[in-house]
């Protein structure tokens, strides 16, 4: 190779390093240029610091989980309290099916057409996520309900310790879900920010981001319906600016009380901006880990 | 007559001459003692001067093995340099993950951007140094390595949607490296990212998210079509081996998504019976590997006709077993698969005799 074709070569790389990294900040710049299209505080409950270990020792940089859920049309579906366990939302029906772009034209009503539904893939759409709103408020109730119930059950059942023992988890579950379970709820999808905007206009409790929709069946007693699940959200995890990092590194690692009995240790303000794309924007810490009030059902 | 340093030819070709000239002298040495050739002592000193010129030129300008012993160290130095790469890459990634936290964003992006650019320069700066070409290959994995923590962690840093896009700049930076440092890792790396984003284009086009696009196999026939395409160009008619790593890439493209719908007719696009759609893909994947073999044979691509081999074996395997494992015990399947090897053997060596026959004056 000559000296010529050598500077020549290395002229192209740099001139490709630049440019990709000019294209990506520019990109970055624009999507936090002007208001940001929602600005929402939240606390631990929705941003969850990740798991310590030895890959805290490997990586020194922090990023905190978005925790979402979704109110499953299910009544009965255990409901853990985070995403992974993404249930399939009424409203995510096949009429909203396929306003998303999902072929849905095949109907539910044989086992051929619903297998066709259910071949299609993943589609990526855009997400409503409203933080604290009727769909939490619902989720609150459920577990109430629930608790209500298995401690009437264990009240007329003093000798059985199984009931004992499901009328605590339920009053257990009913403390996490009023003071540790994340309240950001996937309410709505759609294809246009502009439309999903204007139904939603609080952009104070609701986010528009990018997640995709997959398509599923929901059965029960011969009962066969076209209905869909959140299976990600694009970014779901916010990198923790440099200024910030130093009031959640020493939160990572302490001892914890039982979830029962967490409250949120920290919040920041997260913007979501021009592209959806979020950032933390301020992080302030809490005092956290108190025993929740109203960790005990209403008589 | 010597060539002149402007005339050598790449380095990969000097070598195979080398070898061509040693070859040449022990079996001209070996005619000799069997009295078959006699050169007068002009010729052989003729000979031997033309040989030994060459080999100074190419000793001079390509740091090449003139002898076997030589060639055996080169091959010990390559998995060396291969090995080094990969570990020196992962100390890279490891390097940044652990003291990233410790620096403001903006110190964050200089340091990505100034370690990919500096990287460029050693690389650039090594291929004027090193004859070998081992190190300047080293610091070309580096530098690659470098440029896709730097795209990688800034879309880290800033919360950027993950896109298929990022697959083109890479591509980009593993193309040029592996024509300026004639490195057939960093050929087949390029691939690999034109293979993800032409199938991931091809899935969205189709609505799919770019991330599902492997969830259809056929999305990725287009990039199997430009690979078996690219050795058209005169781009890389100096680099030896580069088309020959399009074709097995391409050929790879195609038929491992053929060997995959073949057993899954589920992950079809097309709206038809999976059984259907899975003999379809049998009988495709039969004919294109029997008409690959056919191809490489007549145009003397050996890598093209082990691949067609190889899939053509593996489409028989997979056919045995569909049909044969519950049927058969077991010695019984596993003889008819050891029969059905030397079947190909049979075939193959007739394959070679016609091919011997047609062109009786080529030693391949």
């Amino acid at each position: 190779m000559t000296a010529r074709t050598r500077r020549r070569s290395l002229a192209a790389g740099a001139a490709l390093i630049l440019l990709t990294n000019a294209i990506a900040l520019s990109s970055v710049a624009r999507n936090r240029a002007d208001e940001p299209e929602s600005r929402v505080m939240l606390s631990e409950r929705e941003l969850a610091l990740p798991a310590g270990g030895y890959r805290h020792a490997e990586n020194s940089g922090l990023a905190l989980a978005l925790n979402w859920r979704v109110l499953d049309a299910d009544e009965e579906r255990p409901d853990y309290g985070y995403s992974l366990h993404a249930g399939r939302p009424a409203w995510l029906d096949a009429g909203r099916l396929a306003a998303l772009g999902f072929d849905t034209a095949a109907g539910d009503a044989t086992p051929e057409a619903r297998e066709r539904f259910t071949r299609q893939l993943p589609r990526q759409v855009l997400i409503v996520l409203e933080l604290a709103g009727p769909a939490w408020q619902q989720a609150v109730e459920r577990a109430r309900a629930n608790a209500l119930r298995r401690t009437a059950a264990a009240t007329a059942n003093p000798d059985s310790k199984a009931f004992a023992e499901q009328a605590k988890a339920a009053r257990d579950n009913l403390a996490i879900e009023e003071g540790h379970a994340s309240r950001l709820f996937a309410i709505d999808a759609g294809l246009d920010a502009a439309v999903l905007r204007a139904r939603y206009p609080d952009r104070q409790r609701t986010l528009i981001l990018r997640g995709t929709v997959r398509p599923s069946v929901r059965s029960s007693d011969r009962q066969h319906r076209l209905a869909g699940y959140i299976s990600a959200i694009a970014i779901d995890r916010i990198n923790v600016p440099f200024a910030w990092r130093g009031l959640l590194e020493p939160l990572r690692n302490t001892s914890r009380p039982a979830a029962s009995e967490r409250t949120p240790r920290y919040q920041a303000q997260v913007a979501v901006g021009q592209h959806l794309e979020p950032w933390i924007e301020s992080l302030t810490t809490l005092p956290g880990d108190r025993p929740a009030p109203s960790a005990r059902p209403a008589p | 007559m010597t060539e002149s340093a402007r005339d050598l030819p790449a380095r990969r070709e000097a070598q195979q001459r080398a070898d061509d000239i040693r070859v040449f002298r022990a079996e001209l040495a070996r005619l000799q003692a069997e009295g078959v050739v006699d050169l007068g002592a002009d010729a052989q000193q003729a000979i031997l001067a033309h040989h030994a010129g060459l080999l100074a030129d190419y000793a001079a300008a390509y740091d090449i093995d003139l002898d076997g012993r030589g060639r055996q160290l080169s091959l010990g130095m390559r998995v060396a340099s291969f090995l080094g790469a990969l570990a020196l890459a992962a100390s890279i990634f490891l390097l940044f993950y652990q003291f990233w936290g410790r620096f403001t964003e903006t110190t964050q992006v200089v340091i990505l951007i100034l370690s990919a650019l500096a990287s460029l320069g050693l690389t650039v700066a090594l291929q004027g140094r090193d004859g070998s070409g081992y190190f300047s290959r080293l610091a070309a994995l580096l530098a690659f390595t470098c440029f896709v923590l730097n795209i990688s962690m800034i879309g880290q840093i800033f919360n950027i949607t993950p896109t298929d896009t990022a697959l083109l700049p890479w591509a980009a930076m593993a193309f040029l490296l592996a024509y300026a440092c004639d490195l057939r890792l960093l050929l087949a790396t390029g691939i690999v990212c034109v293979i993800g984003f032409v199938a991931a284009r091809v899935g969205t086009w189709s609505g799919i998210y770019w991330l599902n696009a492997g969830e259809r196999p056929e999305n990725f026939f287009a990039a199997a079509a430009i690979l078996l395409a690219m050795p058209r160009l005169a781009l890389h008619r100096n680099y030896a081996g580069f088309e020959a790593t399009y074709r097995v890439f391409g050929l790879l493209t195609a038929f491992i998504p053929m060997l995959i719908l073949g057993h899954w007719g589920y992950g079809s696009y097309l709206d038809l019976p999976a059984r259907l759609i899975e003999g379809g893909y049998q009988l495709f994947g039969f004919a294109g590997s029997a008409l690959t073999i056919w191809i490489g044979t007549r145009r003397d691509w050996p890598e093209t006709v082990n691949t067609g081999i190889a899939f053509f074996v593996l489409f028989l395997y997979a056919k045995f077993y569909d049909w044969c494992w519950d049927l058969m015990p077991k010695y019984l399947f596993f003889l008819v698969l050891g029969l059905s090897a030397v079947l190909i053997l049979l075939v193959l060596k007739r394959l070679r005799d016609v091919s011997s026959r047609a062109k009786p004056g080529e030693s391949r």
